[in-house]
């Protein structure tokens, strides 16, 4: 039995990069705390937020300092009736994997209890909220974590967050041929279970009605 | 000679699903590839805005319909996260044992659709033979035979019935020695190794920058795991270790250690799922009621104004994650915004760009040895 990281272990870890993080960005507008999951195990993890021109700084310390190699996924949500201040939000979650590259033959066996300083897997967040806009954009971390890039895409595609310095950007889940400024999961798009048709309503241009248009549903 | 871009799906073998991968060929090899998703989008986050927690799970199960368990786990822990729910030990017993039992389904159906990818056709029906016992087992706990819909926040819909940890046991012992039979068949075929050998090298640094995760990672030397690192459930007490394999070449692992590691993580859930039983509180052998305090607690439906549920979970083919923004008073009872993020959507673009500098016909091995599902892709 290998053993599992412990809630000393992992809450120390999260502690010393939170610590690390305010003492480095202090000041800057960058609010950095410790939070507790509240399901099963209750594991802590690091919160950080961040206005958008921070973000390229904060990012490349994260990934050269801190060693977060893993963009596990990227979130944006449209808040219409936010406040003025936030109207879009992007959320980034990142973890720490202690992974290092082989020689031929070889594994590595982590022994959770030797596991110390950077090696301990840690989990961020960061939240970016941005204004009421209708051209929500925050800088681009494609060439900072390679595994960012296609989750940029599907939060353009689905979200119509823009990511300023994203090569390649193109639709991705929705078709490629979708009209511009379509995107899907903005709140303006209601489902039929909204008593809205808009969803079927021209919005691709296909002039699609649904099956029950107009019977009481 | 002149290069020409040919396009291989989203009607191929080599796609496992509706996708496109768009390859760009010099003579036989290949120096370019585009991989084209989105053939199944069905837009599962914009629906599950207009469910309410519970109404979500089904969707989940849906995403993967090789793993369903698995998806619906990871969702129910997000939204415990969100809701601040507790979960009674024995559930989470019975979601750690019915997760490896799905774990194990999907891996056999991935070696089972590898199998004829290779060229092995035998491997297919021995597969689906097997994965047969394991659905059967599932279909008792869910009542279905494909997506179950079992996990409930706060718990399981239903206790084990009579007899299941006993029918587990045998299932479980009579595949152990299956996999050594699968063992002696592929690891002495020489078409096998050929095939395998030398194709397709990832290294571990790289697949990490890239987002790729889960046994694709393990199999290059490393023997990172959510179960470890992230305990969910009760995989710290449980008797297991990850599997991990040890890659030829500095370069990384080849298709051949991707279906090792996949060998080795069956064992290690058949050592799972038996341990489990032996320590499951409430005894192996105890049917609750459904509803009883030892399998479900009643979770609340609201969640707190302005709260976020996020879950990291071991997925069969890497971190299947949820992040939950909650409705709060003022919002409902429905989610604000659900996100998926799936191990294949970003691993099969990755996976598209190692192909550069192999031939043609070694597409379908390295392919297949990512274990690709389209459905999770495209959510």
């Amino acid at each position: 039995m290998v053993g599992s990281i412990t809630p000393e272990q992992n809450l120390s870890a999260a502690e010393s990069c939170a610590a690390a993080i305010s003492g480095r960005f202090g000041g800057s507008g960058i609010e950095v705390s410790v939070e507790r999951h509240s399901n099963h195990k209750k594991y802590a993890f690091v919160r950080m937020t961040t206005p958008p021109q921070h973000w390229i700084a904060l990012a490349k310390w994260l990934k050269f300092e801190l060693d977060v190699n893993y963009c596990s996924m990227v979130t944006g949500t449209h808040f219409p009736d936010g406040p003025e201040n936030r109207g879009w939000e992007v959320a980034y979650h990142f973890l720490r994997q202690p992974i290092v590259d082989q020689k031929p033959n070889t594994c590595t066996v982590h022994d959770v209890e030797q596991l110390s300083g950077n090696d301990i897997p840690v989990e961020f967040e960061v939240f970016i909220p941005l204004p009421q806009s209708d051209t929500p954009t925050v800088p681009s971390i494609q060439s900072i974590w390679v595994g960012a890039d296609w989750n940029e895409k599907e939060t353009w595609d689905l979200v119509g967050i823009r990511f300023e310095g994203h090569e390649n950007m193109h639709r991705v889940l929705n078709p490629h041929d979708s009209p511009d400024g379509f995107h899907p999961l903005q709140k303006q798009h209601k489902l039929r279970y909204h008593d809205h048709n808009e969803m079927y309503d021209d919005a691709q241009g296909f002039l699609r009605k649904p099956a029950d248009e107009g019977r009481v549903k | 000679m002149a290069q020409m871009w040919i396009t291989m799906g989203p009607q191929h073998p080599m796609t496992h699903g509706l996708w496109t991968l768009r390859v760009k060929v010099d003579g036989e090899t290949v120096v370019d590839t585009e991989a084209e998703l989105g053939y199944i989008h069905r837009g599962v986050e914009k629906i599950c805005e207009a469910r309410d927690f519970t109404q979500v799970t089904p969707y989940c199960d849906r995403l993967c319909y090789v793993s369903a368990m698995t998806w619906a786990n990871s969702y129910i822990y997000a939204a415990e996260d969100l809701l601040e729910a507790d979960v009674p030990e024995r559930a989470e017993y019975i979601r750690l044992i019915s997760a490896e039992l799905q774990r194990l389904a999907s891996h056999l159906m991935w070696l089972g659709a590898f199998g004829p990818d290779i060229g092995n056709l035998t491997l297919m029906t021995w597969c689906m033979r097997d994965r047969e016992m394991f659905l059967d087992l599932l279909q008792e706990l869910g009542g279905s035979r494909m997506h179950y819909n079992y996990p409930r926040i706060g718990g399981v819909k239903r206790d084990m019935p009579i007899g299941f940890a006993d029918r587990v046991v045998a299932k479980t012992k009579l595949f152990e020695k299956r996999l050594d039979e699968y063992e002696m068949m592929l690891d002495e075929s020489t078409i096998w190794l050929v095939r395998l050998q030398g194709v397709g090298y990832a290294n571990a640094q790289d697949m990490v920058e890239a987002g790729v995760s889960g046994p694709n990672v393990r199999a290059a030397g490393v023997n990172y795991d959510v179960r470890w690192a992230h305990p969910y459930s009760v995989y710290d007490e449980v008797d297991w270790e990850p599997a991990v394999e040890k890659p030829t070449s500095v370069k990384g692992a080849d298709c051949y250690d991707r279906y090792r590691v996949r060998m080795e993580e069956m064992r290690q859930s058949c050592r799972m799922v038996l341990d489990a039983l032996d320590k499951i509180p409430g005894g192996r052998n105890t049917n609750y009621a459904n509803g009883d305090a030892m399998i479900l607690t009643k979770a609340p439906t609201r969640a707190p104004e302005g709260a976020t549920g996020f879950s990291n979970y071991e997925c069969t083919r890497g971190h299947s994650q949820f992040y939950i923004q909650g409705g709060g008073d003022g919002r409902g009872k429905n989610p604000y915004r659900v996100s998926i993020r799936s191990p294949m959507f970003i691993t099969i673009p990755y996976v598209a760009k190692t192909m550069i500098g192999y031939k043609i016909a070694d597409i379908p091995a390295i392919m297949g040895s990512f274990d690709p599902c389209i459905g999770e892709t495209d959510r």
